[in-house]
């Protein structure tokens, strides 16, 4: 007979309890989710730093922590590119290495003994947690919670970010996005209120930006774009007015303070549309008082005659001052954004970078996957529903997805503004159909509620909502495990340390890099100086510690196509050259016994190509490297040229007699498939210092002048 | 200057002789053999000797000076007697530079009585006495090291009969230095018999011979023990390794090294062994993990770790890195209240016949450890005490510093320290914790609690209001529930009991308690929140419907016990009440949830 009375009674938290709680928890799943989804490779292999440029950064932050801000500062750095040396403190963005310094004296502080390295290593996927949120709060602002809490989920494993952020991958974008999205939400938050305080946090927000990445420019153009589109649509408001004005003038004054950017934000052409925007607001906001103030005609007189005389004036302040190279050119890397074959026809240097190459359309899926598909619709609701900041979004997305076609790495500017607007997307299409989903059911017995909301029955409503869920979710299921598999399959390994499958399914790991590396550091003389590609120059200054001719950093075209020169050359021509350089090593990648495809003979071209560049390299014609009919051979019938050059040579130094593959001669390359065309030589004026197991790395020597009459 | 010199040196001439006819009258060695073991990069020397007291009074100890010229190199001394069992004679010995030459004491267990006879073993083991020649070599050739020595025992006794046994480590000799009667077969070179050998006598003897095993080295080893009162020890060893052999002369060829088996005197991989209970084992290096090792369970129990550096090792080649395990504590400390005594090795094996040029051992304890004594197994340096700070630290941890050099495999003995330690300390650290959390989540509380802005924002405290009376009219109905359900169980009982007065008295209580509870609003809830009012109000009228339910039923039942209706009725009418129960309780549940 007794029938419970007030069954649920033990979750009776109010609606806005159980909101709270859902984002919560929806949030802080999301957050750890994209920590620890980063942490493929740490579990794999260990540890360790990444690539190329994250040891570069890892070595500064290791001096940062170790010497202090000032002497970091001050740094003039003569273990790279001798003998010109390089002053870091001057030519980096420190965001980074500021920020793992600070975060490894305050653990340090608690006493919380945790080392450079395993800061750096992990300070990705922790700001890509920070990342989570902040795209959250962002997309709130865009749009409502729900939106909000998919974004975040969805940026959470975008493969497009993961691929510059997995632990160990230690670089300027780990943290710079988060920058970005802080200072979009910022922006967007002062759009909208019109406050100083928000304002004056996006400025900082965005000085935060500049000291981390270069990328700022994309920042500090999209802002006056954004309200440039609000004036040209007629919003422009007092909010805009302040927000702008006080975000450019604090964040420029604050951007001028890091010792790379200097006087840029005044001078190069890159930032002039923000100091136009600025000009632009002052005259509309003064144009708005003036009018208010005298009758139409007056105005329109007045209004003609100022526009002429101020445009006239710009004008040939522009003139004189590009003239007299006030303001700075424009930059290579900026016109190959906007003009993808630009830099491949002007500069090798930068086309010979593989993320500065164009996207392809396969990418775009790969990275992003359904995110694609859900960004026009995102697009879509945005533009249903415009407000101010519908129309930054909008900017942002269209704005990131051309540059993201021009560079692959820009991609990365891409992802979360796809993961924002498909957000929007799936939120708003799931809630337009998820309040259908238990129709019937309350059809019965709650009759009211129909005609309140004045909508023509649908045949199957409940139906027509339960597949559109079901297929949405679907959809998100699958793109889950999508990113998974993407991140543990292509972004996960650190590429110092690689591994293969062996005849028996066993692991095998090529951990060439570091024992060629190691043995650099062991048992050089401290103040060798080593020659290699640009590739490796941070790799062996941070783990051999040794003196390097070039280096990642690219800044002097010269000294590269130097190397290019010795690399490209004959053995007694490269003397020369290893001797103007005061070469004491030299360090080759060679793949040919173990198939690594990327080594030092497959980028011979680009070294051809960069050393022919300058003038002192006019004899080296990327022609001579082919056969007669135009192909790059490493057998027989390969261009003498090529089999006598030092690369050539340092590849194959031995390589000759032995047997790489059953059923194939001697001196099989299984990188070109080919049996090499040149080889008993012997080297004269280098010796093999050493090899590594894989033959992957290999170093000679550079013997010195003979004595006299020997 | 030069005269000065000489008078020094008749000086020093005097009191050596003095010295020596000080006991050498009385002690005279019958029969000495000595065994010189070259196998390895070490100089193990063992000394069997036969000594006899030829004077009037007993003998309590004897002397056993070492070769000035190899005293620098000496690493290890041990003196035992040699009948009997090898570990029980240990003899006792002390040291100390008389005149320039290093001269152990050697006090014998029991005094030698006037013609009496007794044997004694005496082993040194010297690092670094071997020389490579030449001193470069190319990567094809083998390593050829020289051993110079005395061709005599250099003892400051007479000795009556000796020989002297080389061992060396192939028998490839290129040349030895021959003092009739000496002969060489196979890897072994005998000197003597030599009969009655004057005290102190030299002759100097050169073995160049082959010798490619490892000439390894470690040049610094740090020692980290950190002890934790929560079960466990940490381990790690950071070494400088070196290969100190003949250097490598111009280039390493890999194709050599990998097809002709080149390179003999190089060391590709070493074994290191490890406790027996190691667990966690990490061998890394400054730039990462290194991949080449292997750890096996031996079959003595011993964990053996197959160390293969990153490169091989050449002749002047070293390397660096970091060896680092854990051990349950139960193992080595040891404890009566709070006395503690970690018992361990001072140093642990690295590699067969290795040696170490200087070693640092870190002992970290327990922060909160006092009365730190320390008693090591043989003489070392203890550097001041020092601190260290890690995990949830306040004062910091002690640490006990220990030098020692030129320490050889015999040197792996264990040291003894004790100290006190009370466990209440062991408290701290999750204490620490908690307070941080308690901290942290009170922060978040008074936060969330308390309103920091300065305007008044309507619309949100009118909400949080609302919400407030929203959890207050449910606990409401949460109670009136209660004694709802009380009152159903009273009819339910005067269905069976038919105890009408029984049942009366128990609902006339019921009733009064719900009637006393009262929903008290407050007036200005209609204006503030219409929309609440109206559920509030719904909810009433159907509290009121439930109510007459209940009051309906109970005189149904009544009228039932008193015999008023049949059963057939009763059954009936009961069936519709409860129909309309059902719906009430349904509603009123809907009401309360969607307040």
């Amino acid at each position: 007979m007794t029938v419970a009375l007030l069954k649920s009674q033990i979750l009776h938290m109010s609606i806005e309890k159980q909101e709270t709680l859902l984002k919560l928890a929806i949030l802080t799943v999301a957050a750890v989710l994209s920590f620890s989804t980063r942490l493929f490779s740490v579990l794999r292999f260990e540890s360790v730093i990444h690539e190329f440029d994250p040891y570069f950064n890892y070595r500064t932050t290791k001096y940062l922590a170790e010497e202090g801000f000032y002497k970091f500062h001050n740094w003039f750095d003569e273990r790279a590119w001798y003998p010109l040396g390089r002053i870091i403190g001057g030519t980096i963005y420190p965001g980074l290495m500021l920020t793992s310094a600070v975060l490894y004296h305050v653990m340090n502080f608690l006493h919380v003994s945790i080392d450079v390295r395993n800061v750096c290593v992990f300070l990705a996927p922790l700001f890509s947690s920070l990342t989570t949120i902040v795209t959250f709060f962002l997309t709130r602002e865009l749009k409502d919670t729900g939106a909000g809490l998919v974004a975040a989920s969805m940026i959470a494993i975008v493969p497009g970010y993961i691929s510059r952020s997995v632990a160990g991958s230690y670089d300027n974008e780990g943290i710079a996005i988060f920058c970005m999205l802080l200072t979009y939400f910022f922006w967007i938050k002062s759009v909208k209120t019109g406050s100083l305080l928000w304002s004056a946090l996006c400025a900082l927000a965005y000085f935060y930006m500049v000291s981390s990445w270069g990328g700022y420019v994309f920042l500090i153009n999209l802002i006056p774009l954004h309200v440039l589109t609000l004036v040209l649509t007629g919003r422009f408001s007092h909010r805009v007015y302040v927000a702008y004005s006080t975000v450019y003038t604090l964040g420029t004054l604050l951007s001028m303070q890091i010792a790379f950017v200097g006087f840029q934000p005044v001078q190069s052409s890159e930032h002039m549309l923000a100091f136009g925007v600025f000009g632009l607001c002052q005259l509309h906001a003064f144009t708005d008082y003036v009018r208010s103030r005298l009758t139409t005609e007056q105005f329109n007189v007045l209004f003609r005659s100022v526009l002429m005389a101020a445009g006239s004036v710009a004008l040939a302040a522009m003139g004189i001052l590009t003239i007299t190279g006030k303001i700075a050119p424009w930059t290579g890397r900026f016109y190959s954004l906007l003009d993808p074959s630009y830099a491949k026809n002007h500069i090798p240097i930068i086309a010979s970078v593989s993320e500065h190459q164009p996207t392809s359309w396969s990418s775009f899926y790969f990275d992003l996957q359904l995110l694609v598909f859900l960004f026009p619709a995102g697009l879509y609701y945005c533009f249903a529903k415009l407000t101010d900041a519908n129309i930054f979004i909008i900017l942002y997305g269209v704005t990131s997805i051309y540059f993201a076609g021009v560079m692959v790495r820009l991609m990365l500017v891409l992802a979360p503004v796809m993961c924002i607007l498909s957000g929007i997307a799936v939120s708003t299409a799931l809630a337009s159909q998820i309040k259908y989903l238990d129709a019937p059911r309350q059809g019965s017995q709650s009759s009211e509620k129909k005609p309140k909301k004045g909508e023509a029955v649908v045949p199957f409503r409940s139906e027509v909502a339960w597949t559109f869920t079901v297929l949405i979710s679907l959809f998100l299921v699958s793109y889950t495990f999508h990113c998974t598999w993407v991140t543990s399959e292509a972004y996960s390994s650190p590429s110092i340390v690689l591994s293969a499958r062996g005849h028996d399914g066993s692991r095998i790991i090529f951990d060439d890099f570091r024992e060629a590396y190691y043995w650099l550091r062991m048992n050089t003389p401290d103040d060798s100086r080593v020659m290699s590609w640009w590739d490796y120059g941070y790799q062996i200054s941070a783990m051999a510690n040794r003196t390097i001719i070039v280096d990642n950093n690219t800044w002097n075209n010269t000294h590269i196509s130097r190397v290019g020169q010795a690399m490209a050359s004959t053995e007694d021509k490269a003397y020369e050259i290893m001797r103007e350089l005061d070469v004491d090593y030299v360090l080759v990648i060679f793949g040919g016994l173990t198939g690594y495809s990327s080594d030092d003979i497959n980028k011979f071209l680009w070294m051809v190509r960069i050393g022919g560049s300058t003038d002192r390299g006019k004899h080296i014609k990327e022609n001579d490297y082919y056969t007669p009919s135009g192909e790059f051979r490493v057998d027989v019938e390969g261009s003498s040229t090529l089999l006598n050059c030092l690369m050539y040579k340092m590849s194959y130094y031995k390589f000759g007699s032995v047997y790489t593959e059953g059923g194939k001669p001697p001196g099989y390359d299984r990188v070109r498939n080919a049996e090499i065309g040149n080889k008993d030589f012997e080297l004269d004026v280098l010796e093999e210092a050493y090899t590594t197991e894989h033959w992957l790395v290999r170093i000679y020597k550079v013997k010195k002048l003979p004595n006299r009459g020997v | 200057m030069g005269f000065r010199i000489k008078v020094y040196l008749i000086c020093l001439f005097v009191m050596l002789t003095g010295f020596c006819t000080a006991t050498s009258e009385d002690i005279l060695i019958k029969n000495a053999e000595r065994t010189i073991d070259l196998t390895s990069q070490l100089v193990k020397i063992t000394h069997r000797l036969t000594l006899s007291n030829t004077g009037k009074s007993s003998v309590k100890s004897f002397s056993f000076p070492i070769d000035p010229k190899a005293q620098e190199k000496l690493s290890y001394f041990k003196a035992q007697l040699a009948d009997g069992k090898e570990s029980s004679g240990e003899l006792k010995t002390e040291f100390s530079t008389v005149k320039g030459i290093l001269t152990y004491k050697i006090t014998l267990s029991s005094s030698l009585e006037p013609g009496q006879i007794v044997k004694v073993l005496v082993g040194t083991v010297f690092t670094h006495h071997l020389s490579p020649h030449p001193k470069e070599i190319t990567q094809k050739e083998k390593q050829l090291v020289q051993y110079r020595g005395n061709a005599y025992i250099y003892t400051p006794y007479k000795v009556t009969t000796q020989t002297t046994k080389v061992l060396l480590s192939s028998s490839t000799v290129e040349s030895y230095t021959k003092v009739k009667p000496s002969s060489q077969s196979d890897s072994t070179i005998t000197y003597g018999p030599y009969e009655n050998v004057a005290p102190l006598s030299e002759e100097g003897i050169i073995i160049h011979y082959e010798n490619n095993t490892p000439f390894l080295s470690v040049g610094h080893l740090l020692r980290h023990i950190e002890v934790s009162h929560w079960g466990n020890i940490a381990v790690e060893e950071t070494l400088d390794v070196y290969h100190g052999g003949a250097k490598l002369k111009g280039s390493f060829s890999r194709f050599e090294y990998q097809r002709e088996q080149s390179g003999v005197s190089s060391v590709k991989s070493f074994k290191t062994v490890l406790p027996e209970l190691a667990a966690d084992v990490y061998y890394r290096d400054e730039i990462g993990n290194i991949s080449t090792s292997n750890l096996r369970q031996e079959d003595d129990g011993d964990v053996s770790l197959e160390l293969r550096p990153r490169f091989p090792l050449f002749g002047g080649w070293k390397t660096h890195y970091v060896v680092g395990y854990n051990l349950p504590s139960f193992a080595n400390l040891f404890n009566s209240g709070d006395e503690f005594v970690l018992q361990m090795d001072l140093i642990s094996h690295i590699f067969d016949h290795m040696v170490v040029d200087d070693a640092l051992v870190r002992i970290i304890l327990p922060e909160g450890a006092s009365n730190i004594e320390v008693e090591t197994p043989y003489a070392v340096t203890r550097l001041p005490d020092s601190l260290h700070f890690t995990y949830l630290d306040v004062k910091g941890r002690p640490v006990v510093e220990i030098a020692a050099k030129n320490l050889v495999e015999n040197h792996i003995q264990p040291f003894k320290l004790r100290y006190t330690f009370s466990r209440i300390v062991m408290l701290q650290e999750p204490f620490l914790c908690v307070l941080a959390f308690f901290l942290l989540f009170l922060t978040f509380i008074i936060y969330a609690r308390l309103d920091f802005s300065i305007t008044k924002d309507e619309t949100c405290d009118n909400r949080s209001r609302a919400a407030v009376m929203v959890e207050h009219i449910r606990n409401h109905y949460l109670k009136r529930s209660t004694l709802f359900q009380a009152f159903e169980t009273q009819v339910a009982k005067l269905k069976s009991s038919r105890d009408i007065n029984a049942f009366q008295a128990a609902a006339k209580n019921i009733t009064s308690d719900l009637r006393a509870q009262i929903l008290d609003l407050p007036s200005s809830l209609k204006s503030e929140s219409p929309q609440l009012n109206d559920r509030v109000t719904e909810l009433q009228k159907q509290d009121k419907a439930y109510r007459d339910f209940q009051s309906t039923h109970a005189q149904l039942v009544e009228r039932l016990v008193s015999g008023k209706i049949n059963k057939a009725q009763f059954v009936d009418a009961e069936a519709l009440l409860t129909k309309k129960r059902d719906e009430l309780v349904e509603k009123l549940n809907h009401l309360i949830n969607t307040l």
